[in-house]
Order: structure tokens, then sequence, then C-alpha cells
């Protein structure tokens, strides 16, 4: 027992201490803080900034619109129809002084159209199709003698709240919150259960190259060094999950001036994710899940090889599988109830990924909770097995990287 | 080298009881018995690919033997089990070229059961002694090779083993570490410890090895205390010297149940001995018979002459490897 505490110990402090570990501490929540940003800018690009309408109308409809759109924090000045202003408008946009321009007359009441030529025409008709058509009903309305009030009262525009009813109780998130809690735990399982399987790959493999582990095995079972060394890798990422944690706080309560200034944008996307402390236990159960699964197969990709070069290879099959559960995060975010999404939260492979997100994404019942946990802790107990009996050949073998068919006589030989 | 072996000899320290180790397709050690008695040197020789790390590697419990058993000592478990108790240095040298020297040192001692405290100090002392105190807190790889060399044996002998395994323990030294390491291994050996290494030098063997078992193709071809092998494989040459006075010399040459042949030139003489003869008594017999000797030498075949006749052609090629 002191031994494996030992093996804990020394992969902990040997860690914690290279430069490469704090690099990446305050690194991750720099990406993040990236990613916040990033989102804040595109979510804004859409926006229409500065437009021109071309008013031919008669009725107070252009003065109408231009009003809806400087309600809406768009820029708009109106111009009267004239000959040649359609063409020396167009050549502003094509200087880009202008992003577009809206061409209206009073055949809009009736037919309810009205022309927009501008560089982004799918983000003009995103930014402009309420406030115009806001404006169409008013004057509509008005001209058929409609008390001004009472348009100004049935034109109050719709606030639509979303609220998540999760597991039947409260309701504490709002759809922006649970995706970007879904998206957030999407990523960092998927980053941490690479990564961290990949330094249990390297340490096995420091050992089987410099030979230590002669040394090691005959003090105690291959199994016990295997087994400090995950825990070992493992302490480690969970104290830099730690340090994320509390920079990560940090960071979303200055969120709003990171995404430049108003916070529209990323604020709509990207809000304060309330975390239970059911999600927490659902996270933190299916990361050491899933990196205890990987890890197991990480090692063993790291005892078969005998160089750095043969081990990036060989870990290829393993790193894809946790790369494919990744990609098709975005798919379940879409449809956390889809077949695919509920097929991947169940394959142990998967699930450590999967689950968590959707989870965090829309309900979920608890029997398919306990059914993913309980088919992760049978592959980990398999896995495991298997790993471990390559492992305990492995790290004493040298030359060749074996084929599948020795591959299998270690594993029932061991 | 001549010192008879008691016949009531103490309990082994280790024994290797009919071993077997096949790999895909080949025999790496066949049907191998041996027993290492406590507080000697003992030395498990043989060419390359004889068997020998096989060998060490079923008794540290890093391989386990196909069929067979070892022990140690007098307990039915194998090396793991007395980790506490043995010191091992693989054939193939490394340590965690990015970790400090004495938290290597610490951690190692941990791996053989010492406390965290207790190895911190013996490290200490050790640097200290090997003249790497000011290195303790440099990375492994900022050392020379040399240097890594002393600090890997460190690690080996650090919890004070009583038994030291060393494989192909001076391959790679340079003169002064094997020299550091030929003094450390006669120290332990003073102390109490038993040493078993391998090697397929076998002039460093003759030099240091009260046992030795020679091995080859995974098989025993003999084993015992080195004067008794040396005796029963040739040995049967005497040159005896006089000092003047030869007293009854000629009576002592004349007796057949110790001498063979004898080619007496007065003031000296070269003596073929009767088979199982003890050169031990011809030497007493002579001062008895009031002779003074000014020499008695015993003409034994070098062990590498026996290795070579048991080995074959195999051995030759061993023993000039550049590595060696």
């Amino acid at each position: 027992m002191r031994k494996i505490w030992a093996i804990v110990r020394r992969e902990f402090v040997e860690r914690v201490r290279t430069r490469w570990f704090w690099i990446g501490a305050l690194l991750g929540p720099v990406l993040f803080g990236a990613v916040f940003f990033l989102s804040g800018q595109l979510g804004r690009g859409g926006g229409l900034k500065r437009i021109a309408i071309v008013d031919g109308t008669t009725t107070q409809l252009g003065a109408r619109i231009a009003e809806q759109l400087g309600r809406s924090g768009d820029w708009a000045i109106r111009v009267p129809a004239a000959v040649g202003v359609v063409d020396s408008l167009t050549a502003q946009v094509r200087a880009k002084h202008l992003d577009g321009f809206l061409i209206v007359t009073d055949a809009a009441l009736d037919s309810g159209k009205v022309e927009y030529r501008g560089s982004n025409v799918f983000a003009g008709k995103g930014a402009l199709q309420r406030p115009v058509g806001e404006a169409l009903t008013v004057v509509r309305l008005q001209r058929v003698g409609v008390d001004p009030r009472l348009v100004a009262r049935a034109s109050i525009p719709l606030r639509l709240e979303t609220c998540k009813i999760s597991r039947g109780t409260t309701c504490g998130e709002t759809a922006a919150q649970s995706f970007s809690l879904a998206y957030f735990m999407g990523i960092i399982l998927y980053t941490a259960i690479l990564l961290y399987g990949i330094n249990v790959m390297s340490s096995v493999l420091e050992e089987k190259t410099t030979r230590i582990v002669e040394v090691l095995v005959s003090s105690l079972r291959p199994f016990q060094l295997l087994l400090g060394k995950v825990l070992g890798v493992g302490a480690v990422s969970i104290f830099q999950f730690l340090i994320w944690g509390v920079a990560g706080r940090l960071l979303l309560a200055r969120r709003a001036p990171l995404a430049g200034g108003d916070g529209g944008g990323a604020d709509e996307l990207f809000q304060v994710p309330h975390v239970t402390g059911a999600t927490f236990a659902v996270f933190m159960a299916y990361f050491l899940g899933g990196f205890f699964l990987y890890s197991a197969m990480f090692a063993a990709v790291g005892a078969m090889s005998s160089t750095e070069q043969e081990a990036r290879q060989a870990q290829q099959p393993v790193a894809w599988m946790l790369v494919l559960s990744f990609i098709s995060m975005f798919a379940m975010l879409n449809d956390p109830g889809s077949t695919l999404a509920v097929t991947l939260s169940l394959i142990p492979f998967s699930s450590p990924v999967a689950m968590p997100v959707r989870w965090a994404a829309g309900n979920l019942p608890a029997s398919e909770l306990a059914l993913s946990l309980a088919i992760l802790l049978a592959a980990i107990g398999g896995v495991t097995w298997v790993a471990a009996r390559i492992y305990r050949v492995g790290i004493l073998m040298t030359g060749k990287r074996p084929n599948v068919k020795e591959l299998v006589r270690w594993i029932r030989t061991a | 080298m001549t010192s008879p072996a008691p016949a009531s000899s103490p309990k082994p320290i280790l024994v290797l009881d009919r071993v077997r180790k096949a790999f895909a397709g080949h025999t790496a050690v066949d049907d191998l018995s041996l027993a290492v008695p406590p507080g000697v040197i003992y030395g498990l020789l043989g060419p390359n690919g004889a068997g020998k790390t096989t060998t060490i590697r079923m008794i540290m419990d890093i391989l386990q033997p196909d069929a067979g058993s070892v022990r140690l000592f007098g307990g039915a478990a194998g090396g793991r089990m007395h980790a506490e108790r043995i010191g091992y240095l693989p054939e193939e040298r490394g340590l965690y070229r990015k970790m400090r020297v004495l938290d290597v040192l610490v951690f190692l001692g941990e791996m053989k059961g010492m406390e965290r405290r207790r190895a911190r100090h013996r490290a200490g002392e050790w640097l200290e002694r090997l003249g790497l105190a000011q290195w303790r807190l440099r990375r492994i790889d900022e050392l020379s090779k040399g240097m890594q060399q002393k600090v890997q044996f460190i690690s080996t002998i650090l919890h004070e083993p009583a038994l030291v395994i060393l494989d192909e323990a001076f391959a790679g030294l340079d003169p002064v570490n094997a020299q550091v390491m030929k003094d450390t291994v006669l120290e332990l050996r003073a102390r109490g410890a038993t040493i078993l290494f391998s090697t397929h030098i076998m002039e460093q063997a003759e030099k240091l090895c009260e046992h030795v078992c020679i091995i080859a193709r995974g098989r025993k071809l003999v084993d015992g205390p080195l004067g008794d092998i040396k005796r029963t494989r040739g040995g049967h040459h005497l040159v005896v010297g006089f000092d003047g006075s030869v007293g009854a010399a000629a009576q002592v040459f004349a007796d057949a149940s110790l001498v063979k042949k004898v080619d007496d030139y007065g003031q000296y003489a070269e003596v073929e001995l009767a088979p199982g003869a003890d050169p031990q008594r011809v030497l007493r017999d002579l001062v008895g018979s009031g002779a003074r000797l000014a020499r008695f030498e015993l003409r034994e075949p070098s062990l590498l002459k026996i290795f070579i006749d048991l080995v074959g052609p195999e051995a030759v090629q061993a023993g000039v490897r550049p590595d060696a």
C-alpha cells in the first residue's frame, strides 16, 4: 500500500513541478476566454450596422421602419427615392460604407413586398424580418383607424423565456445556460481524458525505455504500479480542474467586458450555468470513468511500444474513439433525445463525453443514467483486465511492436 | 579461493529448483537448479544468451517460471515478497531523466520499503561518499553517464539488502566506477551480505567469486565452489621450489596416493597430483618433512579455460564482445 502511495506521489509531484503543467493551468482559462470572446463576436456578426432605406412611400411607413430598426440597435438612414439613388447606394455597399439598403414603396402595405439589397443578404433577412414586419403591421392598423395607443400596446414584442424542466423539480436554467454548460462539459471532458490518458501512456513508456520498470516490478506487482500511476495522473487532472474551476469562475464573473462591451451576443449564447450538485457529480463520475477506461488503454499502448514514435502511431485508434464521441457532441446538443445520442451515451467508449452532454442539455431519465454508468463500470473492469495483461508482458518486451495475434497471446498467457 | 566448503553448509539463501522458462518457441532456461549459500560472492556465468538475465528475472519475480520454483531466504516466495531484503541492478540501466538525484533515490528506496526520512538520510550519506553531494538537487539528465551509474548503484544498495543481485554488474562501467563497484561489493560481502552477479567476463568472476554456476543455452554445466571446480577440472599440477633444504621431499613425492608423477630438478620440482589428491596435504607433508619452501604454486587452469572447455566456441565469441 505504501509503495502504491509512493508511486502516486511521484507521478503527482513530478508532473505538477513541470513548466507544462502551469502553462496548461493558465492556458486553459485563456482558451475558454477566447471561446467566449469569439462566440461573442460571431453572435454579433449577423447584425446590420449601417443600412439605408430608400423611402418611396407617401405614408409614414418609411419613418416607422427607421424607428423600429433604431429601437433594435441598428443604424439606419432614410433617403428619398430618386433616379440614380439605387446605383449610388449600390456603389456605397461595394465600398463597404453600407451593409445594404431597403427599398420600400406604398405597395408594400398591400403586397407585403419589401426589397433588401446588401452584402450579406442572409444576415439582412434575419435582422430585418421582424422590425420591418412589425412596422408594416402598425402602419396598416393605423390606416384602418385603430387607436395608435392600442396599436402600441398590441405591438409589445414577444420575449420568450425558455426554462428547462430538469428532473421534474426546479427551473433553474435557461436554454442558453444549459447549452453552454453541455458545451463546456463536453470540451473539458474530451480534452482532459485525452490529455491525461496520453500522460499515462508517456509515463509507462518512460519507465519502459529507461528499464526502471524492472526494478519497480520486482518490488510491487505490475497492476499495483499501473494503479498508482493512473491514480497519480488522475490526481494531477483533478488539481488542474480545481485551478480551471477557480479561474473559470472569475472569468464568468467578468464575461461581459470580455465579450466586447455590451455583451449582447455572448450573453445570449453563454450564460453562467447553474451547476447543481447532481450535475457536478455526473461530470466527475464520467470524467473519472472515462479517464480510467482510456488511461488503461493508453497504458497498454505505451507498454506495447518501444519508442515515442511507435506510441504516437499506436495510440491513434484509441484517440479516435474519443474524437468521434466529441464530434458527435454537436449532433447531440441539437437533439439530446435522438437515437444516436442515446446509443452513444450507452456505449462505454463514448458515454464519458456523450452522457454528461445529454445530462446538461436535456431531461434525462435516471434509469438511462444508471444503465450507462453500469455499462461504463463493467467496461472499465473488462478493459483494465485486458490492458493490465498487455501491460504486464509489454513493459518487459523490447523490439518490434506486437501484432494482433501476439497481443492475443500476451493476454492469454500473462 | 581454496577454502574448504563446510560439510554442513548453512541453509542456502536462494534456491532454484528445476526452473524452466520458454519464450515463443525457444527455451531460455531449462531445468536449472542451483543453491546460493549465504555470505558468498556467487557468479552466474555464461555466454550472451545463455539465460542469465532470464534466470535473474525469475528470481526477482519479474517473470514467472513455466515450471519449477524459486525460494528465497528459506521461504517459498520469490523476489517481490522479499523486496526489502534484495538489491537488484538490472543489466540495462536507466533512471527517470527529469527527476532530481535525491528524489530518485528516495523514491527507489521507498519502492524497497524504506521509510522516506531514512531513505533521504541514507541517500545523502552515499552521495557524499561517492562524491556526488553537490549534485543531489540536480536533474538526472544533467549528470554524466558515470555519475548516473553511481546513482543507480546507490539505489541498488541504499536499503542495505541482505542479497544483492547484479546483472552484468561491470558492463558499461568506466574504470573508476568499476573500482568503486568492486570495493563496495567486497565491503557488502564483509558485512555479511550475499552477492549474486552475472557476467560473461571470466577474469572478473575469477577474481571475485567464491561460488560459480556456469550455464549455456539455458542449462547448467557446472556449479559449486570455484576451488572445487578448478580442482576437479584440472588443478592437478604443482610447482615446488626449495630454499636450500629439501628435507624428505622425495618421500612425499613417492606417496602414490598424492602424487602421480614428478619431475624433480633438485631445487625445483613439477608435480602432477594423483586424482582426488588435496594439494594442501602435499604442502603440509612437505613442510612436515623438513623442507624449506621458496615456492608452492598450484597450477590451476584459469576459469576462462574451464569455461571455454565447457561451453565451446560460443564462449570465445562472448569473450571478445567489445562492450565487455
